[in-house]
């Protein structure tokens, strides 16, 4: 009996001591997960699933797997991507044709989103609604579609017929941009779509756009990697900036035809993209591509940059743990390198 | 084999008696073509699964390997692709052998155990260890060997079993054998087939679009044409369907079809001195995979094998020697793979000498030339030591290869590309293996070791193409322990046979464990007959299993239990009938092969045996 008692008082200090701090912070936090760094990781291929990974804004704390602690479930099979709302994440399962709908701070699950998806790839958020790309049936080149959620019930509304292989998806005030990456083969387009879901234009750029990014004036950069030489038709890797106003293609810079880049980050000045295992970085005003490497001799997978600082992910040999590397933008180092899941291929800051 | 001494002394006249007993120890050699097993292997740990064996576990080869053998089979979920583990190499380093003949994929470079039909066999026998000089590539943990066993008797036999159990599975087994001294035949028919929609236990889920039916015909031939020369014809053909099922995390609605044919002509010239054959085999392969089985679209790859063959052995006091010349073309294609042919002239040596009763030694050499890339010489060599008639030490050592598939070397397709730099896959071997034979039971212990080089494995570029390349470098080694009993009280008889294998397969540079190569892997068969009833208790062990390259991930360790009763009928109108009732994994145990692809639950089986 006095044990127990002791034990109840001992949760009881805690709870008030818990509270207490509470009532000081000025601000209450919105959940275990907000201020870091979110990694979302594949998991493996064919048996298994994905998790995603958390890593304090100081990188000092890191969990793995948070989804699966707070609801003791699976994401589902690749986790291809997340997208965010003010205050939920859509993770994306590709090979599982899903979406969980979990509240971006806690990682507690709201809902899933089966119906209407078909190899879904990337979310945004746009004009109060969410927009998905989606493969289709990767044997039917005509089928490929971006499904429109509804935010309040969180299904798919409805679908935009697009142009074959739409992958990264981003908006701008009204206006929704996907990149046409080709999917299992190769395209060069960019679809712009507007707030009553119409495509109202299909720009041509580079083959094979991989990446897409706003600069400050609102220009749209898009990264294309060019054909690979598989396809016994290799181009060169290029990189377009589109004015959003007219939506035309105002600048091309051609890489060299056997460079094929991938990867496109901006920090306010500087688009960054890689290139066999190196990064440059490029003024947005600049009228020839960087010459020099800032960074050489990584194995980039994916690849972010905020607040001078470069951060990429390894995936090894895409069957164990891969790693989050953080390095200082101006001084070059490591300063950091972090376990996280299998084949991590998404950073997100949250 | 005395009956065929009698027809062949009273065909030929009992004047030529003698000549003809030579020429009849021969036979009894060169019925079998797969001649190197009896011939060439007595340094080798060799395990013969007879028929009764066979019968227990019904089904494909994978049901019966896994029970009775050290071998770790993954499975894809139940009666889906799967590709074996012997002694922790790879899938494409375990041969299977079909009448002597290498039949692995020309696509995958392995053989899929769900899609050869294990009950038509009368016997399969397992040749633990290297066997690249013999058998070619991929005999690297060991080799696989399915015989079609001729039977020139004056006898028409037939066996027909039917079967039906949970999930709707079917199965379905005929075979005839009919023979007169001169002429054997045999026929079989086999369908085993489920709708395999077993309940994924501590889920609602169910094995959903896991549905396959396969379908296998076998025919044999053989016909004497003379005291000294014999002509065989071997074929065989598989028809699979299958729905490849899900995982516990992604859904799935493809399917994939595959045929594959084998047949084999062999003609055979003996004396007491000499056995030379000449073979023609063609085998062919093909598979559609369709992504959506709702839609047309399906991608497909097919391969041809044409194989010619000469082989010459000669007898000169205690020695043995065989020389062996082939020449074999293979044409591969496929929705992904460039349209290309392969040609290979292979020269073999086999010495065997055995200088006194008690010791055999033998010396292997074999060099290929290819035309798309460089094959290794290798070489084996044994040594078997009869110290008395209960204790045997055998030794062996070798070098033995994989060489790059057709996949490996011309894949293109989205996202993944061919390597035409690749090099054969080499390994060193050892092994010591012990066997004690007693009236009622025996024991062996065999320890080995393997050194492979240049393991192929697909990565990705720095592009992020997929492509293999000869990358890994890995080290196995480990201990096998049998044992075997027979015990009898009056009318009751108890059989038991277990294995246990300890399995090391360490990548040496990551210095960890191999994924999906169990450390521990235990089974055990009791067996039990009274009169007319028999029954039998079968378990399997298997230790956990890593499914990350770093081992930060694991499978658990998993028991699963079998359990039979058989009942013998009367006989009627000489017809031999047999009732038995089968249940798998009888505790009902939930456990994964492949992670996320739960492994059915318990299931029952019924089936009815006429022999006549």
């Amino acid at each position: 009996m006095n044990q127990s008692r002791v034990g109840v008082l001992i949760i009881l200090s805690l709870i008030v001591v818990a509270c207490s701090k509470e009532d000081v912070d000025p601000k209450e936090p919105l959940g275990a997960y907000e201020n870091g760094i979110l990694i979302s990781n594949e998991g493996p291929f064919q048996n298994g699933t994905g998790t995603v990974s958390f890593i304090s804004e100081d990188l000092e704390m890191v969990e793995n797997a948070i989804y699966n602690a707070v609801n003791n479930e699976d994401l589902g099979n690749i986790v291809q991507s997340i997208g965010f709302t003010d205050s939920k994440a859509y993770v994306i399962a590709n090979n599982s044709n899903k979406i969980t709908v979990v509240n971006r701070y806690t990682f507690k699950k709201e809902t899933i989103i089966e119906t209407g998806l078909s190899n879904p790839r990337y979310f945004v958020s746009a004009n109060g609604k969410g927009y998905v790309t989606n493969w289709g049936d990767t044997a039917d080149d005509t089928d490929d579609f971006v499904a429109v959620i509804n935010l309040t019930t969180n299904t798919v509304e409805s679908s935009i017929a697009v142009e074959l292989g739409p992958e990264e998806i981003v908006a701008q005030s009204n206006d929704i941009y996907v990149a046409h990456e080709g999917a299992f083969g190769q395209n060069n387009k960019v679809s712009v779509i507007d707030n009553t879901d119409a495509v109202t234009s299909v720009i041509t750029v580079g083959d094979v756009p991989n990446a897409l990014q706003f600069d400050a004036t609102g220009n749209l950069w898009v990264l294309s990697g060019g054909k690979p030489s598989f396809t016994g038709e290799e181009t060169a890797g290029s990189l377009s900036r589109i004015n959003t106003a007219t939506n035309e293609v105002v600048a091309q810079f051609d890489f060299q035809s056997t460079e094929h880049p991938n990867h496109l980050s901006y920090d306010g000045t500087n688009v960054y993209y890689s290139l066999a295992g190196a990064v440059y970085s490029m003024s947005t005003s600049a009228l020839e591509l960087p010459t020099e490497a800032s960074f050489e001799g990584l194995n980039i997978y994916a690849m972010a940059i905020k607040d001078g600082k470069l951060y990429t992910t390894d995936a090894g040999d895409f069957a164990s743990i891969g790693n989050l590397s953080i390095y200082d933008l101006n001084t070059k180092e490591e300063l950091k390198a972090i376990a996280v899941g299998i084949i991590p291929g998404g950073i997100y800051f949250n | 084999m005395k009956f065929t001494v009698f027809i062949l002394s009273a065909f030929f006249g009992v004047g030529i008696l003698s000549a003809q007993r030579d020429s009849v120890i021969v036979l009894n050699e060169v019925i079998l073509s797969d001649s190197k097993l009896s011939q060439f292997a007595e340094g080798r740990k060799l395990t013969i699964l007879k028929d009764s064996v066979l019968q227990v576990n019904k089904g494909m080869l994978t049901d019966n390997l896994k029970f009775t053998t050290p071998i770790y089979f993954r499975q894809n979920g139940y009666g889906m692709v799967s590709s074996a583990s012997f002694r922790g190499t790879s899938a494409q380093q375990t041969a299977v052998v079909w009448n002597g003949i290498n039949i692995n994929s020309q696509l995958t470079g392995q053989t899929d155990f769900n899609t050869v039909m294990a009950q038509n066999y009368d016997a399969i026998q397992i040749r633990s260890g290297g066997g690249s000089t013999q058998y070619g590539t991929g005999a690297v943990g060991g080799s696989i060997h399915l015989n079609d066993q001729l039977h020139f008797e004056n006898e028409f036999e037939n066996d027909l079993r039917i079967g039906y159990g949970s999930f709707e599975t079917r199965n379905l087994h005929y075979k005839s054998k009919w023979g007169t001294g001169k002429t054997a035949y045999s026929i079989g028919l086999g369908h085993f087939g489920s709708e395999n929609n077993f309940k994924y236990l501590g889920t609602n889920q169910r094995n959903e679009n896991g549905a396959f039916t396969n379908q296998n015909l076998d025919f044999a031939f053989g016909q004497l044409l003379s005291d000294t020369h014999i002509i065989k014809f071997f074929h065989n053909t598989f028809l699979g369907n299958r729905d490849f099922s899900g995982t516990l995390t992604a859904p799935s609605n493809d399917t994939y079809r595959d045929l594959n044919t084998r047949s084999l002509l062999e003609l055979t010239n003996f004396k007491k001195k000499y056995v030379q054959r000449v073979k023609m085999a063609y085998l062919s392969e093909r598979f559609r995979y369709y992504a959506n089985k709702e839609s047309d679209a399906f991608s497909f790859g097919k391969s041809g094998s044409f194989l010619l063959n000469y082989d010459y052995l000669y007898r000169f006091k205690k020695w043995k020697f065989n020389g062996i010349i082939e020449a074999n073309n293979v044409k591969a294609e496929g929705s992904s793979i460039l349209a290309e042919r392969r040609n290979r002239v292979g020269a073999i040596v086999l010495i065997s000498h055995a200088p006194s009763e008690k010791l055999v030694y033998e010396l292997d050499l074999r060099q290929d030339w290819v035309n798309d890339f460089n094959s290794p010489v290798v070489f084996s060599t044994d040594f078997k030591y009869q110290a008395s008639e209960k204790y045997a030490l055998k030794f062996n050592a070798s070098r033995n290869y994989r060489i790059p598939t057709f996949n490996d070397l011309y894949w293109d397709g989205p996202g993944a590309t061919g390597n035409l730099d690749l090099t054969p896959e080499t390994a060193l071997q050892a092994e010591i293996g012990q066997t004690l034979q007693l009236k009622k039971g025996s024991f062996s212990l065999n320890g080995f070791y393997i050194a492979t080089q240049d393991l192929i494995q697909w990565r990705p570029d720095i592009s992020g193409t997929w492509s293999p390349n000869n990358i890994a470098d890995v080290t196995q080694y480990g201990l096998e322990f049998e044992t075997e009993f027979n015990k009898n009280f009056g009318a009751h008889q108890v059989q038991m046979k277990s294995i246990y294998a300890y399995t090391k397969a360490i990548d040496n540079q990551s210095n960890t464990q191999l994924i999906y190569v169990p450390l521990h892997k235990l089974t055990a068969t009791i067996a039990y007959h009274y009169k007319k009833w028999s029954s039998f208790f079968q378990g399997l062990h298997n230790g956990n299993v890593y499914t990350t390259t770093d081992n930060s991930q694991d499978l658990s360790d998993y028991l699963v239990l079998n359990a039979g009763l058989t009942y013998k009928l009367p006989d009627k109108y000489g017809i031999q009938t047999q009732l038995q009732l089968v249940a798998n994994n009888v505790t009902n145990t939930n456990y994964q092969n492949v992670a996320f692809r739960p492994m059915p639950n318990r299931n029952v089986n019924l089936n009815i045996n006429f022999k006549f």
